[in-house]
């Protein structure tokens, strides 16, 4: 059948990565945009949680969808990885890339599944929410701590790292390559990883350093 | 007229079933005007009269459009030198004391014959899969009969300057031969005459390249960067499209 | 040896048509069951096979490279001739045949030429239809430039890789064939011997260049597409690979070789650097356009170009020839080059060259001007000399490029042997003394296209072929005697190097010879000593010659032996024919044969024929034959460029 075939092909795969990569994108914008309510004060951001989850149906759709979503993300991801290891590493007694910074470029599937470590602990600590615990100051508390606001900084420098490649290499992927839109893309290729890395930051900054205690 | 000395570790493997191994040779006084393969060649001179097995590699024209030619210089495909084949890298860009290591093009696709001489008659596979347009001798319309923009020609002549050396899929790490394929779909999908065919020609053209062994394409650029045609990648961006285009409609 | 060149009667402009509506055909469901074998995967052989198999033909191809891609018709810079006149500057295919004519100063077939001209327009279109982007006018129209003198602008281009954009458009369809089944091809195999039976060409040996095993192939009809041998003099502008092998087994079994002296001398090219050098660069020879050729008037004055004032140079060119200046013709240019390095006017460090310089162009048009017409070719300079045209003068050496002896074939390309074609460069061609710019690309396209198609299929029409198996005895003989050979030359392999020399060494010695003796400018005692030498440097080949390794794997000193071996044989049948021809004509000029300004003069009256050469046997003197040639439509002229 011709879409299985599409995705069994290199580049079927490729276009998969790069979609599934972007929806990822746009439910972290949509993420964002939710947290910012934090901003405004815990009542207004368990407001918003609330009415979340005052559309049970709702959340359970995006979630299901989200997952799949990512686990399509991932299983690309990991078998291009293992089978690019096949075809190409390890063939030269001298490896040099030519192209300059690269680091993201070939940690895509490290960066990655440090991502997928982040997000289960994420989604654990605040998505699944067993105790009747009000979503805000579970927040707060989790934030709170030390450590676990560092490991969250960690993984946002993480991300920010993997969409550094990411970003750029999903327009090409998806055909975007134009000399008179290359050097906007190439900043955006820093801008949006930044932005992201900025927001969720400063969020957990915000309870870190104890500003938010008052929350 | 300046000349340096040189080590050199070239891999040598007897034919395509045997072992090879890397092995080291000494190179005094090599004049800087020297070409890479005058290099060589002036090593295997010494070799053949030392009784010993001369460096077998693959060159023709010795002008950087024949395609034959190349090896990996200390890791990158065809030496240092940018938009340069093996033949037209000259020795004034090494100096004194360096050591040159000088691997065949590796790619899974690409089976070692012999030192540095690689069969890649896989690409040939790829462009018999559709890399042409299928008109018969004779009977052709009049060459003006449908204009072409100057600007489109010259797209399309930047593509098809690809002269099919293989060093894309020996720079890339994951061995991917998208650039080499989509330098020909976009050639052919950029012209006029190309288009009656343009959507069975991308299809079948990545169906053969995925088949011969080549690996994906992480958009990792080494290609690009090692190309001596300068062949950019926003061909393989056009690839893209045209393959997604041609499933959606034909796949 | 009969040479009857079959030309079609009728009006010139009517033979081609004439010939084409007589000659018998061969049905459509019969193609099948023909064989036919393609040499070389060059413009000639991949044109011709790819075209042979679209009609049903069982076509297979063969090539020395890894890819037929690779041949060395990829290396053609400047573009290709047709007669289309879009630039309406009073082209015609009269014009295109007589500037082929003259510029091979009256020694080629007037019926062939004009044919040539004929299908020049065909050409075009089929590779516009492959999709050859060549160089476009901003409203979308074809492009042309003018090119090596002419008086119109009849080239068409494709930046300067004309001949890689053609051959790539003939490389496809070839590969079309290859993936329906028309044509089998086989790669990295060399053409060992020919084989005839009942006199008719039936078959090929070749040497499988990886394993080094020797195969058998029959067919029906065998077509020789292998290049030129311009390589016989080790240094040219020619690929690596490019050889005479092929075309001397032909000769060898009977095939009469013509004009084989007649070799063409570009004037652009980057000199020579140092004895490792392994093969010549050609500059386009548009570069003349704009560049001023010039030497110091003082010989041995070997002050860098920018101390030497304007009064003490010497532009010989512009001053000997004030109407055509830096544009003559390419024999001429190279010439007089040689003429200045033999008076010790040469400049650089081996005094073998002289200067191109392009600073009074910049100072007219501009740097920005001259880089867009020739960027790419300064770069290339740069590349290899390391020194900027924009900053020194280029230095130039002439540097053999084409050679327009070949095999002698009739009007339908068939050789002297029935079933054995030559096309291309391969055969003795079109371009008489001389080739003109942009002319043999037409020349093996039109030969492998057009030409040939009818003429295979008159053949196989006419003949009444037996079958026959390759794996028959007149095959297995061949074999046998292709493996003796090989093992000949390997024999001084056993035991130490010491005291041998190599296979390079040897072809730089014929190599410099052929320059000495019978290159630039010829003369009866220079000829005369050369035939002294050559046998020498034979003997001291199969004496002496040391190629390491066995026949029975990849073997590349030997597959270079193998060709020297042939060259070493076929150095005397050029010097022979250069010694035979005491005019000067085209790019062969005997200083015996010179006007009172010592400008070449030709003799009709004594030497208006194609010299052809016969084989008679190892050590015994070839024989040579006339084919005398009429000129009907064209009266010869005396060229002068003054
Ligand atoms: C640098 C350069 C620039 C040129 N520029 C122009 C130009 O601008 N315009 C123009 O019109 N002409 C030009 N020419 C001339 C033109 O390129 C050649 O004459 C033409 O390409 C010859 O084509 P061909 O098919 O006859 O032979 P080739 O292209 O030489 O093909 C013959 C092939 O057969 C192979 N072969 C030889 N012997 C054997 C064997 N025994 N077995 C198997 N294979 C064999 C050879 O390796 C070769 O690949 C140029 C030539 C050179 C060298
Ligand atoms: C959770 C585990 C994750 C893994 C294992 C993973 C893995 C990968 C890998 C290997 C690639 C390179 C594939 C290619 O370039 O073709 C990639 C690309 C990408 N990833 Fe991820 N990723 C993960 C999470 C994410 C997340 C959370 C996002 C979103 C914010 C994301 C966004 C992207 C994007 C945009 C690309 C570029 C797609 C392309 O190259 O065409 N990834 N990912
Ligand atoms: C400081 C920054 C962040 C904060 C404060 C935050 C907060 C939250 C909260 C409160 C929820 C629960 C939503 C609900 O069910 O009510 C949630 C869910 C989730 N978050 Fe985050 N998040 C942050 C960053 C991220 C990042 C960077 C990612 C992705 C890489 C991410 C991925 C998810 C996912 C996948 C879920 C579960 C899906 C869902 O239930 O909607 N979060 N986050
Ligand atoms: S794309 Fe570049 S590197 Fe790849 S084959 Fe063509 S010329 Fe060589
Ligand atoms: S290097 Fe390889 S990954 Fe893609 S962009 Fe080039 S083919
Ligand atoms: S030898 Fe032809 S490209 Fe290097």
């Amino acid at each position: 059948m011709w879409l299985l075939r599409f995705f069994s092909s290199s580049i079927g795969k490729k276009i998969l990565m790069a979609v599934t990569g972007l929806l990822l994108l746009l439910f972290l914008v949509a993420h964002a945009v939710g947290n910012a309510a934090i901003f405004f004060g815990s009542s207004a951001f368990q407001a918003y949680a609330d009415a979340l989850h005052s559309l049970p149906v709702v959340v359970f759709v995006f979630g299901l969808g989200l997952l799949v979503v990512f686990l399509v993300h991932i299983t690309i991801g990991i078998q291009l990885f293992l089978q690019n290891r096949k075809t190409g590493a390890a063939r030269y007694a001298v490896t040099t890339r030519v192209v300059k910074n690269t680091f993201a470029s070939s940690t895509m599937p490290y960066t990655g599944l440090l991502i997928l470590l982040f997000v289960v602990i994420h989604v654990f600590g605040f998505g699944v929410n067993p105790s009747g615990v009000e979503v805000s100051t579970l927040v707060k508390d989790l934030l709170g701590n030390f450590f676990y606001g560092l490991f969250y900084l960690f993984s946002f420098c993480v991300l920010a790292v993997h969409l550094s490649h990411g970003f750029w290499s999903m327009l090409q992927t998806l055909g975007f390559n134009h000399p008179r839109y290359n050097d906007g893309i190439a900043k955006l290729t820093y801008i949006v990883p930044g932005f992201f890395l900025v927001f969720f930051g400063t969020i957990v900054l915000y309870f870190m350093t104890g500003i938010g205690a008052a929350y | 007229m300046s000349t340096i000395d040189l080590t050199l570790q070239i891999w040598r493997q007897k034919n395509s079933d045997a072992l090879g191994q890397l092995e080291n040779y000494t190179l005094e006084k090599i004049s800087t005007d020297m070409s890479f393969l005058e290099m060589l060649d002036v090593l295997n001179e010494k070799l053949t009269l030392e009784g010993k097995d001369p460096v077998a590699f693959d060159h023709d024209c010795r002008e950087g459009i024949c395609g034959m030619c190349g090896a990996v210089v200390n890791g990158v495909a065809h030496g240092p030198e940018k938009e340069t084949t093996l033949c037209q890298l000259h020795m004034r860009h090494f100096k004194t004391g360096d050591t040159l290591v000088i691997e065949p093009f590796r790619s899974r696709a690409f089976p070692v014959r012999k030192d540095l001489v690689v069969d890649r008659s896989a690409m040939d596979k790829i462009i018999q899969a559709g890399g042409y347009v299928s008109v018969n001798t004779g009977g052709a319309p009049d060459g003006n009969s449908i204009p072409i923009s100057s600007h489109l020609a010259e797209l399309a002549m930047d593509a098809a300057a690809c002269i099919g050396c293989g060093a894309c899929v020996a720079g890339c790490p994951n061995g991917a031969a998208m650039l080499f394929t989509s330098a020909k779909i976009s050639q052919l999908c950029l012209l006029p005459q190309g288009h009656a065919e343009r959507k069975q020609r991308a299809l079948s053209m990545v169906e053969t390249m995925d088949k011969e062994g080549f690996g994906n394409c992480t958009n990792l650029r080494e290609c690009e960067a090692v190309c001596p045609k300068n062949i950019s990648i926003r061909n393989i961006a056009r690839l893209n499209r045209e393959f997604v285009k041609a499933t959606l409609s034909e796949g | 040896m009969e040479l009857n060149a079959h030309i079609p009667s009728g009006p010139l402009a009517e033979k081609w048509d004439n010939h084409k509506f007589s000659s018998k055909l061969v049905n459509p469901a019969n193609r099948r069951k023909f064989k036919l074998i393609v040499v070389g995967t060059g413009l000639a052989g991949a044109s011709a096979a790819a075209t042979l198999a679209e009609q049903g033909y069982k076509v297979h191809a063969f090539c020395i490279h890894d890819s037929p891609r690779r041949a060395h018709s990829i290396a053609a810079q400047g573009g290709i001739n047709a007669a289309k006149n879009y630039q309406t500057d009073g082209d015609s295919v009269f014009r295109l045949f007589y500037d082929t004519i003259k510029g091979g100063d009256f020694r080629a077939r007037e019926a062939n030429v004009y044919r040539l001209a004929q299908v020049s327009n065909n050409i075009i279109d089929q590779c516009v239809a492959q999709g050859v982007p060549f160089a476009r006018e901003y409203g979308g129209s074809l492009a042309n430039r003018s090119f090596g003198g002419a008086q119109v602008s009849r080239t068409f281009y494709a930046r300067g890789q004309t001949g890689q954009q053609l051959l790539l458009g003939a490389y496809s369809a070839l590969s079309r064939q290859i993936h329906s089944g028309g044509v089998t091809m086989f790669n990295r195999r060399e053409m060992m011997d020919l084989v005839v039976i009942d006199g008719r060409a039936r078959g090929i040996i070749t040497r499988n260049l990886i394993t080094g095993n020797l195969e058998s192939h029959w067919a029906d009809a065998v077509l020789l597409c292998t290049g030129g041998y311009g390589n016989a003099y080790f240094l040219s502008t020619n690929a690596m690979a490019s050889n005479v092998t092929a075309a001397w087994r032909a000769y060898k079994h009977g095939a009469g070789f013509a004009n084989p002296s007649f070799v063409q001398i570009h004037p652009t090219c980057i000199p020579v650097h140092g004895d490792y050098q392994s093969k010549l660069t050609l500059m386009s020879e548009s570069l003349r356009n704009d560049g001023r050729v010039w030497v110091p008037k003082n010989t041995g004055d070997k002050r860098p170009p920018a101390d030497i004032p304007e009064n003490e140079r010497d532009y010989y060119l512009e001053n000997k020839y004030p109407s055509f200046g830096n544009l003559v013709p390419r024999d001429v240019a190279s010439r007089n080059a040689k003429e200045q390095c033999d008076q010790g006017k040469g400049v650089g460090s081996t005094g073998l060259a002289v200067y191109l310089d392009f600073a009074d162009a910049i100072k007219r048009d501009g740097q920005s001007t001259i880089l867009r017409k020739y960027g790419n070719l300064f770069q290339m300079y740069e590349k290899i000399t390391d020194s900027s045209p924009l900053k020194e003068p280029m230095m130039i050496f002439p540097a053999v490029h084409y050679t327009m002896g070949g095999l002698w074939v009739d009007y339908n390309l068939m050789t002297t042997i029935p079933g054995l074609f030559a096309l291309g460069e391969c055969n003795f061609s079109d371009h008489g003394a001389n080739r003109l710019g942009a002319s043999a690309l037409m020349q093996g396209l039109a030969d492998g296209y057009f030409v040939i198609p009818t003429a295979v299929a008159a053949y196989l029409g006419e003949s009444s072929l037996s079958q026959v198996s390759d794996s028959a005895s007149p095959f297995t003989d061949a074999q046998q005697k292709v493996g003796q050979r090989l093992q000949k030359i390997l024999r001084n392999s056993s035991g130490s190097a010491t005291g041998k020399v190599t296979v390079d060494d040897i072809h730089k010695e014929l190599g410099r010879l052929l320059w000495d003796n019978c290159g630039m400018a010829r003369n009866k005692q220079d000829l005369e000593s050369a035939l002294q030498k050559l046998p020498e440097i034979r003997q001291k080949f199969w004496d002496k010659v040391y190629v390491p390794g066995s026949g029975s794997e990849l073997n590349q000193s030997l597959e270079r032996a193998g060709r020297v071996a042939d060259f070493l044989e076929f150095g005397e049948i050029m010097i022979h024919d250069a010694l035979r021809r005491e005019e000067s004509c085209g790019c062969h000029l005997r200083e015996e044969s010179q006007t009172e300004e010592n400008e070449a003069k030709r003799d009709d009256a004594n030497y208006s024929h194609v010299s052809v050469w016969e084989y008679k046997g190892d050590g015994v003197e070839p024989e040579m034959h006339k084919e005398e040639l009429s000129f009907e439509y064209v009266t010869p002229s005396q060229r002068s460029y003054k």
